[in-house]
């Protein structure tokens, strides 16, 4: 039997946001080699803001002045092991930095080679990478006074609008005693439920525990159940077509509860059966695949996958009465 | 004096918690429902004798969208009540919870609070909170804003890095004595003092030991406090307030924000013979003592706190379990339970409880 391997998968979301009267000219401005601030009564405020912090009135564009491109290091730490989300893969420091020009600090990374190269109250000065997006990341400083070279500027490009983040966790965990138990099972083409200690009945698949009794299951007997059951709910799908779909044509997706079983599997799906033949009470045989492996398992525990069943095919024995399914219906 | 309780006064009437896990190998709902269970079999209730429930937990650290909704299972789908859920620790459940009790239309709330944290490195979820434009992208992390944090203090001549390690020593011996807790034994602040550097001046020790948890909190207004317990624990005050996310427009070796929340809950108004702190770096202790008004007299983080055992969600909640948990075996008449949310203690809520009446 083949391995069952760890999880491990990275969550990723897309955020863009829009950037407004403030952040706009400020991204920009990293973009195109200069560093706003906003004048804030007698003070200058960088990074910008759009509100005054001590009554919260609106701080309009004109008061955008330009700060930097050298500063003052006002407090600071030494990352020693940067994590993938920081701007550097070696170590690098993190620094508040009042940039002349600037009564507050601005936070970023210094790259200063070493611990020693760092103190408070040293100098530091921006530089531009070479390739700008408008987003912060598109600077860093060093030590020193030195003004950096002036960057190659699209004198075409639009004002920067939007601001792209693509934000992501990796995520990696073994999987869980009742997880392993129900996918081995799977691959030796058992399928395998959990029976409650507190009332007897059999969850398939057994997520561990008995939300109805409030009780876990994790040490909890495990039983053999059919490959063979009845639809209990089901929906036609039309695909919509966003980022990472892969299905183009209408299929059903349904519950089955199998032989043997208390709880309904969900998210089956069928290709191959026409939706008006379709219906609740409709007697089901699974089809098992040949080689039955996961390559990318979960905790979660939801239903059977394609992974398992080539398709679903009709009995033939006659429907059950959808009267006595009611309290099956997802 | 002891406390006498008007009829809007809401108490704790149970606790219970499980032990910071360096990893559960098992759903973050059976944790929670250790916790319930624990918690209404204690109080002698049924799941139906509650009217509000409400949690805090966070997605992003099991990497499972919705995992707060399979969280119900844990406490209980059925029968449907009032149910919150709050994207933060369950300390600020358990001020909305409070709130909602006063409305006094119902008597009794179940608070949770609950993170698997074992499946993602935390600094990668928590740098999320800062600001979106200015700071997340750069992936400054809490942790990192912590090391500028404790060599802010330093520099300002208001801690060395002695006084740092000193905090770590004294949270592993008292964690000895406490069951739950992830990180215990002897250290000496010379061993500490030996590691080398993590985020300078802090070291990978001054930094809270993650763990995956749950914690639970059973409240009730004062009449139903008096029927079901006899030993209710009395909410006195209650406070939370934020600052900037601006680090650049803070005082990072004061928090303002705590000073403010301990004025609203009023913790001056009595003695505080204990006092749980929710730091996840170890300066922070130093900063929180003073902003709250501590002495020698008050005795601070019993139970070693967060530094022996993190269980991310729920560690601002396990501060008032801690705190409840010694009034009620009569250790301490007083005490203050505090947490904290967001980098560099830029979140902090209060809660002042008192035994008695």
């Amino acid at each position: 039997m083949a391995e069952l391997p760890d999880i491990d998968f990275t969550l990723e979301y897309p955020y863009t946001r829009t950037t407004g009267p403030i952040m706009g000219p400020f991204l920009t401005g990293l973009r195109d080699g200069r560093i706003l601030g906003t004048r804030v009564g007698d003070r200058v405020i960088c990074p910008p803001v759009e509100y005054d912090p001590s009554d919260s009135s609106t701080v309009g564009p004109e008061n955008l002045v330009e700060v930097g491109p050298a500063g003052t290091v006002e407090g600071w730490t030494w990352v020693a092991e940067p994590t993938s989300k920081h701007p550097f893969d070696r170590p690098f420091a993190f620094a508040q930095i009042r940039l002349d020009g600037a009564d507050t600090t601005l936070l970023h990374a210094v790259d200063a080679g070493s611990i020693d190269a760092m103190s408070t109250g040293m100098r530091v000065v921006v530089r531009f990478n070479d390739e700008r997006l408008g987003s912060v990341t598109d600077v860093h400083f060093v030590p020193g006074e030195e003004p950096p070279s002036a960057p190659d500027v699209d004198p075409e490009a639009e004002p920067v609008g939007i601001m792209e983040h693509v934000i992501g966790v990796r995520i990696r965990e073994p999987l869980q005693p009742h997880r392993v138990a129900f996918l081995e099972g799977l691959m030796d083409k058992k399928i395998l439920g959990q029976r409650s200690p507190a009332d007897g009945k059999v969850h398939v698949p057994s997520r561990g525990y008995d939300a109805i009794n409030r009780v876990s299951m994790l040490d909890a007997e495990f039983v053999q159940v059919a490959d063979r059951g009845t639809v209990t709910s089901f929906t036609e799908i039309t695909p919509v077509q966003y980022h990472g779909q892969t299905e183009t044509e209408p299929y059903i997706r349904c519950s089955l509860l199998l032989d043997g079983a208390d709880t309904t599997i969900g998210g089956v799906d069928i290709r191959d059966i026409p939706i008006d033949e379709f219906k609740v009470g409709l007697r089901m045989q699974m089809v098992w695949r040949d080689d039955i492996t996961f390559d990318d398992p979960d905790n979660r525990g939801f239903g059977l996958g394609e992974e398992v069943y080539e398709r679903w095919e009709r009995t033939g024995e006659p429907d059950v009465d959808a009267d006595l399914l009611k309290e099956h219906n997802f | 004096m002891p406390f006498e309780p008007q009829e809007d006064d809401i108490a704790i009437i149970g606790i219970a918690q499980t032990k910071a896990h360096e990893r559960f190998d098992g759903p973050e709902v059976v944790m929670i429902m250790e916790c319930v269970n624990t918690l209404l079999s204690d109080a002698g209730i049924e799941r139906n004798d509650v009217g509000f429930t409400i949690a805090g937990s966070c997605d992003y650290l099991s990497g499972m969208p919705f995992a707060f909704v399979s969280n119900v299972d844990g406490m209980g789908a059925w029968p449907p009540v009032y149910e919150s859920h709050v994207e933060m620790d369950g300390a600020w459940a358990l001020f909305e919870a409070w709130l909602r009790l006063q409305m006094g239309d119902i008597d009794v709330a179940m608070v949770v609070g609950s993170g698997k944290s074992s499946p993602c490195n935390a600094r990668e979820v928590f740098h999320l909170q800062a600001d979106p434009y200015v700071v997340a992208p750069l992936g400054l992390d809490p942790d990192a804003l912590a090391g500028i944090q404790a060599r802010a203090l330093i520099d300002a001549g208001k801690a060395t890095e002695a006084d740092i390690a000193d905090v770590v020593a004294r949270s592993r011996a008292a964690a000895a004595s406490n069951p739950n807790a992830q990180l215990t034994g002897a250290v000496t602040t010379e061993e500490l003092l030996s590691e080398p550097y993590d985020m300078a001046p802090l070291r990978a020790h001054d930094v809270s030991a993650k763990a995956d948890g749950a914690a639970a909190i059973l409240i009730a207004r004062r009449d139903r406090a008096l029927e079901l317990s006899d030993n209710p624990i009395w909410i006195t005050g209650l406070d939370h307030r934020i600052e900037s996310h601006h680090a650049g427009l803070r005082d990072l070796t004061d928090s303002v924000s705590t000073r403010q929340a301990a004025a609203g809950a009023g913790v001056a108004d009595g003695p505080v013979d204990v006092a749980e702190l929710h730091i996840t770096h170890a300066h922070e202790e130093l900063i929180l003592r003073d902003a709250l008004g501590l002495g020698d007299a008050t005795s601070v983080n019993p139970s070693g706190g967060p530094l022996a055992g993190d269980p991310v969600m729920a560690t601002g909640l396990t501060r008032v379990i801690e705190v409840a948990r010694r009034i009620a075996g009569g250790e301490a008449t007083r005490g203050v339970a505090h947490a904290a949310s967001g980098a560099a203690l830029q979140q902090n809520l209060v809660v002042v409880l008192e035994g008695g009446g």
